[in-house]
């Protein structure tokens, strides 16, 4: 894709957002205000807002990398990410509706009467939010270094900035149009470059993925790796090696990679003739066609991962700062289902895209197996299936909703965790939002560049972790156990979310692991979401004086049906 | 603290009452062994990936094997259940709300 196109894609985005964000603070307080008039939105456009906020860069871009990379498991990344809303809307958005409670703070300190567990509650959506927006502002540095070639901090800070002036502007997130026009983009940009990827493919004579050994390039191609890996070699070949391979310094002579892992410095090309298995970077495994279509061969202890996944996606969505507030958008109960199920359609739709996009870049753009950029392979088909300026114009498209990816879930986390920054930590007022705003966007940026690079859709998989081993438990238990006790919950809250941030930091900061250990820490949620639960139940039996007195009336507030006129009580936050 | 007590024991009241009974069991009696069933599916496709690999590779047509066309049944199954509580929560448990509140309005002043 040429540099010139690409750039002006981000850029009519990001004006965009900046500009909406800038008017959009007018219109929000006439016409469309988050809390109030937005209830009289269509199901449709609510679910639309609702899609378009939750579909990150992880969505966009990670889905198709892992799908690459470590074939048919990945499919219940996505396949949890939409199953989360269907617990979500069994278990506990009808209730949660009713508490009043707008955020999971305030649905803490209503129903447990304490602000020991409403402050604990703040500092779990801070550490999510934070681990949730990290992800995004990689990825946005990915996005501009696969355009550009610019350095990685670029998008990020790029990124960051826009979402700080749009929060503290405090435009963008409150309308529900604009969140709704997201998702089309995002829709649009992935599902129209797939119409001709698959025409070109098919005019290719339909190759498939059905040979029983790794992939090879079936063209001769030359590989630039913009940083240093290490690859493994599994057959002898013969490159052209410009830059520096094994420590050894070469301007294009060709030399024999033996079998065996090899070191290819950053900035150096190498040349693969046609027919060359394709060397794997080693955090990589290499996987035969058969294997990679067939699930339970990706990663190492594979049943153990694919439990743990399909925990920490189902239990953690119902934890997402930015994902429970738009439950309240809906006027009553039945147009909130009417939403749910417009939402799991649109979200449905949107996922099937990513596995084409895996599948294709298996065919067509395997280096990305060698480079280990395999997040790039979104941005990288279009230029590569289709040439010419329809090629070009189909990756500026990309580009453009891969940026719209990142602005609108950003925004939306940005607004949660400074709203809770603000409230919970700070002295709450406009000066504390504005620091709060600071603080919400710069930590994930430093985390973003300070980190080793991780697939995206991992990083946002272990935000998803966090919030089922502690918010799933406290929503759960909360709506459906009367015996819940302040200092059960408390104890469940410090003990799953601590356990799974002790794991997330360990393979944010060190790392690879391998074997058991490594299968545990990337995948905690199979066993900090029952040890929470655990705790949070025997400490509650444990200090039954501690059930807060007020829980008959927390009940009934919860579980009365909205229509029926009984008195369920105003509450408001203390704090607020 | 008393009329926090008095408080309470209105709305034992509301809460022991039959027909709020009813409602809430009707809700549970069907979401709990929904999702239940619902996490049992799901997991059933991992238990059969993990030791009915044969039939799981089974090409069907092409490329697509059977444990992609399960894969994709996952989405579809995951809307097939959001609509059957949308259903669920239409005919059953709204016109008993709507009963309860006629009642309680009936009786009350509310």
């Amino acid at each position: 894709m040429s540099a010139g196109l690409g750039v002006s894609a981000v850029v009519v985005v990001v004006v965009a957002a900046i500009l909406i964000g800038a008017f959009g603070l007018r219109l929000s307080r006439t016409t469309s205000d988050f809390y109030v008039a937005s209830r009289s939105v269509s199901p449709l456009w609510n679910a639309s807002a609702i899609g378009g906020e939750y579909l990150s860069a992880a969505s966009f871009l990670g889905i198709a990398g892992l799908i690459l990379a470590y074939g048919a498991d990945m499919l219940w990344l996505p396949v949890g990410w939409t199953g989360g809303y269907l617990v979500l809307l069994v278990l506990v958005s009808a209730p949660l509706r009713r508490s009043g409670a707008y955020t999971l703070p305030d649905f803490a300190e209503a129903r447990l009467e304490s602000m020991a567990v409403r402050r604990m509650a703040s500092v779990l959506v801070v550490l999510i939010g934070w681990l949730y927006l990290m992800p995004q502002f990689q990825s946005a540095g990915l996005v501009l270094r696969t355009i550009t070639g610019g350095p990685a901090w670029v998008g990020g800070l790029l990124v960051a900035v826009v979402v700080a002036v749009n929060v503290l502007s405090g435009g963008m997130r409150s309308i529900t149009f604009v969140q709704a026009f997201q998702y089309w983009l995002k829709l649009t940009a992935l599902a129209l470059p797939v119409v001709f990827l698959l025409f070109a493919w098919h005019g290719h004579g339909k190759p498939g993925l059905g040979r029983d050994a790794p992939p090879v390039f079936t063209d001769p191609v030359t590989v630039t790796v913009s940083t240093e890996v290490s690859v493994r070699v599994e057959r002898p070949v013969e490159v052209t090696v410009s830059g520096q391979v094994d420590g050894r310094a070469a301007r294009g002579e060709r030399i024999t990679l033996r079998p065996g892992p090899h070191t290819i410095a950053a900035d150096t090309t190498v040349g693969f003739p046609a027919g060359a298995p394709v060397p794997h970077i080693e955090s990589l495994p290499v996987l035969t066609d058969h294997e990679w279509a067939l699930p339970l061969h990706g990663r190492e202890h594979p049943l153990y991962a694919t439990y743990s996944l399909i925990l920490a996606t189902f239990l953690g969505t119902m934890g997402l700062p930015h994902v429970l507030v738009r439950f309240y958008t809906n006027p009553d109960g039945r147009a909130a289902r009417r939403t749910t199920l417009v939402v799991l359609t649109l979200l449905g739709a949107f996922y099937l895209l990513p596995a084409i996009y895996g599948a294709l870049g298996r065919l067509y753009t395997p280096e990305l197996l060698m480079t280990g950029r395999t997040d790039a392979v979104v941005l990288t088909l279009p230029g590569r299936l289709v040439g010419g300026t329809a090629g070009e114009l189909l990756g500026a498209l990309v580009t453009a909703g891969a940026f719209a990816a990142f602005l609108s879930t950003s925004s939306g986390l940005a607004v949660s965790v400074a709203g809770v920054i603000g409230q919970d930590i700070l002295r709450g007022g406009v000066r504390s939002f504005r620091a709060a705003t600071l603080l919400a966007v710069t930590v994930p940026l430093a985390l973003a560049m300070a980190a080793r690079s991780l697939a995206v859709a991992d990083v946002v998989g272990l935000a998803f972790a966090v919030a089922a081993s502690s918010f799933c438990p406290l929503l759960v238990l909360g709506i459906w156990w009367r015996r819940l006790s302040a200092a059960g919950a408390m104890a469940g809250l410090l003990t799953g979310g601590g356990l799974a941030s002790v794991a997330v930091i360990a393979v944010i900061t060190g790392g690879p692991y391998t074997g058991w250990t490594g299968a545990l820490l990337a995948q905690p949620a199979a066993w900090t979401v029952p040890i929470s639960f655990t705790v949070m139940i025997v400490v509650s039996l444990l200090t039954p004086g501690g059930v807060p007195l007020g829980v008959a009336r927390t009940m009934v507030r919860l579980h009365a049906p909205e229509t029926l006129n009984v008195n369920r009580g105003d509450w408001r936050p203390r704090s607020s | 603290m008393t009329t926090r007590q008095d408080e309470s024991s209105e709305y034992e009241r509301v809460q022991a009452g039959p027909e709020f009974q009813e409602l809430r069991r009707r809700y549970r009696n069907w979401a709990f062994p929904v999702t239940v069933g619902f996490l049992v599916w799901y997991l059933l496709y991992v238990v059969l990936s993990g030791w009915a690999r044969g039939f799981m590779g089974t090409q069907v047509f092409g490329n697509v094997n059977v444990a992609l066309i399960f894969g994709f049944l996952q989405f579809v199954s995951t809307f097939l259940i959001a609509w059957a509580y949308a259903r669920h929560a239409d005919k059953k448990l709204d016109p008993l709300s709507d009963k309860l509140r006629g009642e309680m309005e009936g009786t009350s002043n509310e």
